[in-house]
C-alpha cells in the first residue's frame, strides 16, 4: 500500500514526513540565507515546527527512525505498528512542544462520542462524560495537567466528523473507538493500538440470523463515516446488505427497537454497550475484521503523538488500562494490546 | 274636484254599466299602454317588483355582511388562535423536553408539568378542531390528520427517551433527537400549514364582511327605486294635478330611511373590521410569528447544550443564528415587521419591549455559548436553565422569559382589540336584515297603494 512506510520520507509526494523534511530543508536553506540562523539549529515553522522545536535528541531520533523504517519498511501498511516510539520513562512536556501549549491553554480538548455507552458517552445521571476511550483522555491530561478535573474540555462529535475536527485543529486529540486504518493514516496520526475491537452482528433475540452472511438483501446500521459502514456496504453475500447510515448508534438501535432494520454491525465494543441498554437484543456470529483503536492526533503535532504513546505505556504497565477494562468492558481483563511503533 | 271629473270622463268613455265582470275584468288588466290607467298599471307594477327586488338584495347583502363579521368573531378568529395554540405548546412542548434532558439528573418538576401542560392543551385542541371538522377547516384538514396520528408517537418516544435516560443510558439522548426531529420535520410544519390556512380564512372572511360590491349594488338600486318614484310622482303630478301621493312619498321616505341605515351600518361595521384588523389581528399575528421563530430559536439553543461541548460550529448553533437573524430586528425581519404592525395599536406595548428583551437574549446566549466553549458546560447549562451554577441576573432562561412574556402580552393586547372591534362592527348590523325586508314591504305596499287610488279613480 502506498501509505505503508508513511513515516518513510522517500516513499512518495503524500508522506508526511516526506513533507516535513522538505519544509525542514526549505527552511534552513532560507534561513542560511538569511544568515540569521546557527548552523544545524532549524526554527522551523507549519508542519514541522513542533518537531524542529522539540530538543534535538528527539528530533534526530525521529529522523533517524525515519530512516530506518525506510530501509526496513514492509510494502503493506501496518496500521498496529505506524505510530510514533515515545522517549523512555514517563511522559515529559518540554519547552515549545504542544503538550506546553495546552497546559498554558488550561484544558485539552478532546473529540469524544457522547452515545457509546461503556466507551465514550454523556452520562444524564452525573452529567459527565464517561467509558473506557473518556478514560484514556483523562490519563492524557492528567499527565499534562496533574489532573484531569477541571481540565479537559470535552467536544462530542459524531464518528463522520472525527476526520475534519483532528485535520482542521479544532481538537487536540479524538478517542472515539476509532479504527486505525492506512487510509486515516494518510492524514492524521494515531496513538499506538490501546483496544482490539472485532466486528460483529447484533440483532433482536428472537432473530435467526447469524451474521452479515446470513442477512443478504436486508437493511443492517452502522454510522456515517465509521470503519463499519464500509464493512457492510461492501460485504460479499447475494444479494447485497442495504447499508442504513446514521449520526450515532445509538440512533441505530432506536431503528432496531422499532423495527426498521434488521442488524446493527460494528465493532463488538460498541455492540456490547448496545446491548446493554436493551437485553432484548444479542450479539451473533463470528469475530471478523479486526479493528484496532487508536488515539486520533494532527499530524502537526508528532510530539503529542510520542507523549501520549507515553502516557499509554504507563497506562499499561501500571494497571491503570487494566483498572478501565475491568470497570468499563468486564472481566477477565486480557493483557492490553502490545505497543508496536513504525520503527 | 273639475280635474278628476275631466279625467274619468275621458277614461270612462268605454265603461258603463251592464258591462259582463269578466269583460271588465280582462279590461281592467289589460295593458294599454297609450292611455293613463294602461301606464299606470305598468308603473305600479314595477314599482311594487322593484322594492321587492330591492328588498331581497338588501337581505342578502345585509346577511352576507352580517354573517362574515359574526363568522369572523365568533369561528374564524378562535379558530386562527388555536391553531396558533396548537403551533404554541407544541413547540414549547419539544422546547421543554429537551431543557428537561439539559438538567442532568432528574428533571425538575415544573418541567415536566410544563411539558404536560402543553401536550395536553395541544391534544384538546387538536381535537377540538378536529370535531369543528372538514367543513370549516378546508385544507388544513390534512395537517390535522397528522397532527392527531403524530403527536402519540412524539410523546411516545419522549417517553422512551425519559426511560432510558432514567437508566443512564445514552440511548434516551437518540430518542429525544428522534422526537425533536419528527416534531420539527413533521408535526410542527403541519402546524404551521394549519395555521397560515386559518389565517387566510381569517383574511378572506374578513374580505367579505368589509367588501364593497355588494353593498354599492343595493345602494345603487335603493337609489334608482327613489329616483324612479320621484319621477312617478311628478308623473303623477302632471296627470293628475295631485300635488302628493301619500302611498309613493312613503315608499319614497322609507326608502331613503333604509338606504340610510344600510349605509350608516355598513360604513360603521366596516371602520371597525378594519380597525380590528389593522390594530388588533394584525399586530398580533405578527408578533405571533416572531414568537414561533423565538420557540424554535430557544429549542436549538436547548439542544447545543445537550449534544454538549463546544457547539460552536454544530447545526444547531447555526439553526438558532439563522432563526436570530430572522428574528432581527433590522429591516425585513419578524420583529421589526411585528413592531412596525403594532405601532399606535395596544399591542405596541408588547412589541416594543420583545424588541428590546429580544437583544438581551441574545446578549445573554453569547455568554452562555462561551461559558460552553471553554469547558463550563456545567454553567451554560445553568444559565439555560435559570438554576445552579451559571443562572441569575441576565442568564438565557431570564432573558427568553421576558421575551416570550412580551409576546404573551402583545398578542393578548391584539387580540382583545380584534375581539372588542370585531363584535362592534358585527353588532353595528343587528336588526338591519329584519328592518331592510319590513322597508322593502312598505316600499311595495306604499307604491300599490299610492299608484292604486290613482287607478281607481278612472274606474
Amino acid at each position: 500500500m502506498k501509505t505503508g512506510a508513511r513515516r518513510v520520507s522517500g516513499n512518495g509526494k503524500r508522506s508526511a514526513a516526506a513533507r516535513a523534511v522538505a519544509i525542514l530543508m526549505g527552511t534552513v536553506l532560507l534561513a542560511a540565507a538569511a544568515g540569521c540562523s546557527a548552523a544545524g539549529a532549524p526554527r522551523a515553522t507549519g508542519a514541522a515546527r513542533n518537531l524542529a522545536a522539540r530538543d534535538g535528541a528527539h528530533t534526530t531520533t525521529h529522523r533517524t527512525t525515519s530512516g530506518k523504517a525506510r530501509a526496513k519498511a514492509p510494502p503493506a501498511c501496518d496500521p498496529t505498528a505506524a505510530s510514533l516510539r515515545p522517549p523512555p520513562g514517563t511522559p515529559r512536556i518540554t519547552p515549545s512542544s504542544w503538550m506546553a501549549t495546552i497546559r498554558q491553554r488550561g484544558h485539552l480538548i478532546a473529540g469524544v462520542s457522547a452515545s457509546t455507552y461503556g466507551f465514550g458517552y454523556f452520562n444524564p445521571i452525573n452529567g459527565q462524560y464517561q467509558g473506557f476511550d473518556i478514560d484514556m483522555i483523562k490519563a492524557v491530561a492528567t499527565a499534562i495537567f496533574g489532573t484531569a478535573d477541571g481540565h479537559i474540555e470535552y467536544k462530542s462529535i459524531t464518528d463522520d466528523q472525527r476526520q475534519g475536527e483532528i485535520t482542521s485543529g479544532s481538537v487536540d486529540i479524538v478517542a472515539e473507538t476509532m479504527t486505525i486504518n492506512c487510509k486515516r493514516l494518510k492524514v492524521m496520526d494515531f496513538s499506538s493500538v490501546y483496544f482490539d475491537a472485532n466486528t460483529r452482528v447484533l440483532v433482536l433475540k428472537n432473530s435467526t440470523a447469524t451474521g452479515l452472511a446470513s442477512l443478504g438483501g436486508q437493511k443492517v446500521c452502522a454510522t456515517k463515516g465509521s470503519t463499519s459502514a464500509g464493512i457492510i456496504s461492501s460485504y460479499p453475500v447475494t444479494p447485497r446488505l442495504k447499508l442504513v447510515a446514521v449520526p450515532q448508534f445509538t440512533d441505530c438501535l432506536v431503528l432496531l427497537q422499532q423495527g426498521q432494520i434488521a442488524a446493527i454491525s460494528t465493532d463488538d465494543a460498541i455492540l456490547a454497550g448496545l446491548k446493554a441498554q436493551d437485553p432484548f437484543t444479542k450479539i451473533v456470529g463470528p469475530p471478523f475484521d479486526p479493528q484496532p483503536y487508536g488515539l486520533a492526533i494532527s499530524q502537526q503535532h508528532p510530539d503529542f503523538v510520542q507523549f501520549v504513546n507515553a502516557v499509554l505505556a504507563q497506562e499499561r504497565a501500571d494497571g491503570g488500562w487494566a483498572h478501565s477494562y475491568a470497570t468499563w468492558v468486564g472481566t477477565p481483563v486480557p493483557a492490553p494490546p502490545p505497543a508496536h511503533y513504525a520503527d | 274636484m273639475a280635474s278628476t271629473g275631466t279625467v274619468a270622463t275621458a277614461a270612462g268613455a268605454g265603461s258603463g254599466r251592464g258591462v259582463p265582470a269578466a269583460k271588465a275584468a280582462s279590461r281592467r288588466f289589460r295593458l294599454d299602454l297609450s292611455k293613463t290607467p294602461g301606464r299606470l298599471r305598468l308603473l305600479l307594477g314595477i314599482l311594487v317588483l322593484l322594492s321587492l327586488a330591492w328588498g331581497a338584495l338588501a337581505a342578502f347583502t345585509v346577511n352576507q355582511y352580517s354573517s362574515a363579521a359574526s363568522n369572523l368573531v365568533a369561528v374564524r378568529e378562535p379558530l386562527s388562535l388555536d391553531a396558533r395554540q396548537i403551533y404554541h405548546d407544541l413547540s414549547d412542548a419539544n422546547d421543554t423536553a429537551a431543557t428537561a434532558f439539559l438538567a442532568g439528573g432528574l428533571e425538575p418538576t415544573t418541567t415536566r408539568q410544563r411539558y404536560l401542560t402543553d401536550i395536553q392543551a395541544a391534544g384538546t385542541l387538536i381535537e377540538t378542531a378536529s370535531a369543528q371538522g372538514g367543513a370549516t377547516l378546508g385544507g388544513a384538514s390534512k395537517d390535522l390528520a397528522t397532527l392527531s396520528t403524530d403527536l402519540p408517537i412524539y410523546t411516545g418516544e419522549v417517553e422512551m427517551a425519559r426511560a432510558d435516560n432514567r437508566q443512564g443510558f445514552p440511548l434516551g439522548a437518540a430518542y429525544l433527537r428522534e422526537a425533536s426531529s419528527l416534531m420539527n420535520l413533521t408535526l410542527l410544519p403541519a402546524a404551521d400549514d394549519m395555521y397560515a390556512a386559518e389565517n387566510a380564512s381569517l383574511t378572506a372572511t374578513s374580505a367579505q364582511a368589509t367588501g364593497l360590491p355588494f353593498v354599492i349594488a343595493t345602494i345603487a338600486v335603493g337609489l334608482g327605486i327613489v329616483i324612479a318614484v320621484a319621477w312617478v310622482s311628478r308623473w303623477l303630478r302632471r296627470r293628475t294635478h295631485r300635488v302628493l301621493n301619500a302611498g309613493l312619498l312613503l315608499a319614497g321616505a322609507v326608502a331613503v330611511i333604509a338606504l340610510a341605515w344600510l349605509a350608516f351600518a355598513y360604513s360603521g361595521a366596516r371602520g371597525d373590521l378594519l380597525t380590528a384588523q389593522s390594530r388588533g389581528s394584525a399586530p398580533a399575528e405578527a408578533l405571533a410569528k416572531a414568537d414561533i421563530t423565538a420557540l424554535q430559536a430557544h429549542a436549538d439553543e436547548s439542544i447545543t447544550l445537550i449534544d454538549n461541548g463546544g457547539d460552536q460550529n454544530g447545526a444547531d448553533e447555526k439553526a438558532y443564528q439563522r432563526e436570530k437573524s430572522a428574528l432581527g430586528p433590522g429591516p425585513g425581519t419578524l420583529l421589526t415587521a411585528a413592531e412596525t404592525a403594532a405601532t399606535g395599536s395596544q399591542a405596541s406595548g408588547g412589541a416594543t419591549a420583545a424588541v428590546r428583551d429580544a437583544q438581551a437574549w441574545y446578549a445573554a446566549h453569547v455568554n452562555l455559548r462561551k461559558l460552553d466553549n471553554n469547558a463550563n458546560h456545567t454553567a451554560a447549562v445553568g444559565s439555560a436553565l435559570g438554576s445552579g451554577p451559571g443562572s441569575g441576573p441576565g442568564d438565557a432562561r431570564t432573558a427568553y422569559t421576558n421575551l416570550s412574556g412580551d409576546f404573551v402580552t402583545g398578542i393578548a393586547a391584539g387580540q382583545a382589540t380584534f375581539a372588542v372591534n370585531a363584535s362592534a362592527g358585527a353588532d353595528a348590523f343587528a336588526g338591519l336584515e329584519p328592518g331592510v325586508i319590513a322597508a322593502a314591504l312598505v316600499m311595495a305596499v306604499g307604491c300599490a297603494w299610492g299608484l292604486s287610488r290613482r287607478l281607481a279613480e278612472y274606474r
